[in-house]
């Protein structure tokens, strides 16, 4: 086992690549079948109820469109791109690589069967979710997305798609059967995970380089104070990118942190990482994007130090 | 067939080449990287990487990857190549070549030593790997008295829970580590690096080892592998702040050292190494995954 840095480097750069593929090529596939197979006014009919209603919705849809945050941004362009409203779009974003069955189990397995961690772990996502959900909610789509990477140099002629052609060139956005849709969907499904996957790998490098050359001692020396614990594995989360599918094991293996801390990693980390940061930077304009990275982090923060202090989880 | 109808038609191919050439080169990154994806799973290297009960997800994922690069390889858009098309492409390829370069050095850290062979040869069980060498008999007995056979992160997993039912008398394989502050105390380590789900979340386990009289901590150099017939004592009074004295990570892992207990070891036999030096499966009750 003795690999120098740069050895370890690649290899961890790898594994998270390879690990998260699977799973953003999942939510590319789902974006696709969703812009090929399903008609705008099934999803458009959520923009008339109100927006308590929709962020509702958004929050719990997880449990039937299991994803991790690794595949979410995709799938959540191509809802906004077909007419979902904002506030259930975005709240599905946030919560959705949380509060879904996969992770709350692997929560479960991890923290040994307390369930107060994965009923806190799912109400601190739900919290700052609801609450960028509710700033965005009112948002129109325009001022609210870019055009996709593929898209950059054409006009804006407000098709989400990312297949990177002249919009000229015949292109149905209608629904399809399900055997003629199928190269559509498999065409949209490659150059969707295209588009992400440059933010998943940049993201990989970074979490790699700071695997591979950042030592481990500082850990030690901030998880006795609650006020850096909290602070420190927030960032840790953001740096090392770990996919909310894995992450619990992580979480657990730090038991030298306190809870309220190791609650932080596991609510910031499926909302903002190395990989989620670029990711929303390219799919929203600049003012939601950074509502989208904000506001969660400081949200976060506060309710997480504020368990600390109350003593409410230890 | 005339001089310009030829030079038309030479034209005319040209620029529907040049049309679809972005969308090529996406397919072809798609092409390459599910190529890649699934060439790893089969092959006997995946554990480097990911746990091996992830091998058929990447190999799946990796077929699909192949699957949707046939649409713009074969029946290319016109489009133009724009900078994100062509950061994108230029990333892939990149990455491309940290992955093949990762695998190569797994390669050649598998191959046995000095040999300095590469053979990422694709391997039939891939992903029943780490099991391949499960000993015959779980439950030995060295000296009468009977140990329990199980791997350092099930041991670690159950201290760590507080759980006072582990086994009292236990045998694990384990790489040594020595440190030189440690080893004034008449200390080594033993680590292995668990694996949860990939190479980012794995973590090197260690916990702090002492010999009694006839075991042969002491002549343990670095890097060996053993097995250690033994059973945990708690740290107590002066050896109770040893685990800080602990060196950091030198592997993919983050290094953990068991603060409460240290192996107490009765026995202890040199072995040629673990086939596969990580841990990817972690069991709390008999028979332990070992």
């Amino acid at each position: 086992m003795d690999q120098s840095a740069f050895s370890i480097f690649a290899a961890i750069v790898s594994s998270i690549v390879l690990e998260a593929s699977p799973f953003l090529l999942l939510g590319s596939l789902l974006s696709a079948v969703l812009a090929v197979y399903v008609g705008d006014g099934a999803l458009t009919r959520l923009s008339r109820r109100g927006l308590p209603a929709q962020i509702g919705m958004g929050l719990v849809a997880g449990l039937i469109l299991p994803t991790c945050e690794c595949g979410v941004v995709p799938v959540t362009r191509r809802l906004l791109n077909k007419g979902v409203p904002p506030g259930a779009a975005v709240s599905f974003m946030l919560a959705a690589p949380v509060v879904n069955p996969v992770c709350l189990a692997a929560t479960w397995v991890a923290f040994q069967g307390d369930w107060r961690m994965v009923a806190w772990r799912a109400a601190l996502v739900m919290v700052p979710a609801a609450a960028v959900a509710w700033v965005l909610g009112g948002t129109q789509r325009a001022d609210l997305l870019r055009p996709t990477l593929a898209m950059a140099n054409q006009s804006d002629n407000g098709c989400g798609c990312a297949c990177g052609h002249e919009h000229e060139a015949q292109h149905d956005h209608g629904r399809h059967g399900f055997l003629r849709g199928l190269p559509e969907v498999l065409r949209l499904t490659g150059l969707e995970f295209l588009d992400m996957a440059l933010f998943l790998i940049a993201g990989a490098l970074a979490a790699g380089a700071f695997k591979a050359f950042l030592p481990q001692s500082w850990l030690g020396l901030v998880s006795g104070n609650l006020w850096l614990a909290v602070p420190a594995l927030m960032l840790l989360a953001v740096l090392i990118s770990i996919c909310s599918e894995a992450d619990a094991f992580v979480a657990a293996s730090l038991s030298m942190f306190p809870r309220p801390a190791l609650l932080a990693f596991l609510t910031l980390g499926p909302m903002l990482d190395l990989k989620l940061m670029p990711a929303f930077l390219s799919v929203f304009k600049r003012r939601p994007a950074l509502v989208v990275i904000t506001l969660p982090a400081l949200t976060i923060f506060v309710l997480c130090i504020s368990l600390g202090l109350t003593g409410v989880i230890r | 067939m005339s001089a310009s109808t030829l030079h038309d038609g030479r034209t005319g191919w040209y620029a529907s080449f040049r049309a679809g050439l972005p969308d090529r080169l996406d397919g072809l990154c798609l092409l390459g990287l599910g190529a890649f994806m699934a060439a790893l799973a089969r092959s006997r290297l995946y554990w480097n990487f990911l746990n091996p009960k992830f091998s058929h997800l990447t190999l799946t994922a990796g077929a699909l990857l192949c699957l949707a690069a046939l649409p713009p390889l074969l029946r290319p858009r016109p489009g133009r190549e724009t900078p994100g098309r062509l950061a994108r492409q230029t990333f892939l390829a990149l990455f491309l070549a940290l992955a093949v370069l990762a695998w190569r050095d797994a390669a050649l850290e598998s191959a046995p030593s000095g040999s300095g062979a590469f053979d990422p040869a694709p391997h039939a069980d891939a992903a029943a790997a780490p099991n391949a060498d499960v000993p015959v008999d779980l439950n030995p007995v060295v000296g009468n008295v009977p140990y329990v056979r199980l791997n350092l992160a099930e041991l670690y997993i159950m201290v760590d829970k507080g759980r006072k039912d582990y086994p009292a008398h236990f045998a694990l394989r384990a790489e040594v580590m020595r440190a030189p502050r440690l080893g004034e105390h008449g200390y080594v380590l033993l680590r292995r690096v668990a694996v949860v789900c990939c190479l980012a979340d794995s973590l090197d386990l260690r916990f702090l080892t002492r010999g009694q009289a006839g075991a042969e901590v002491d002549t343990l150099k670095d890097g060996d592998w053993v097995e250690v017939y033994g059973r945990l004592e708690a740290l107590k009074g002066a050896d109770a702040g040893l685990p800080k004295l602990a060196p950091r990570g030198e592997g993919p892992g983050l290094a953990i050292t068991n603060p409460k207990f240290r192996i107490q070891a009765e026995h202890v036999e040199r072995i040629k190494g673990a086939d596969f030096p990580y841990l990817f499966e972690f069991r709390e009750k008999e028979p332990f995954a070992w």
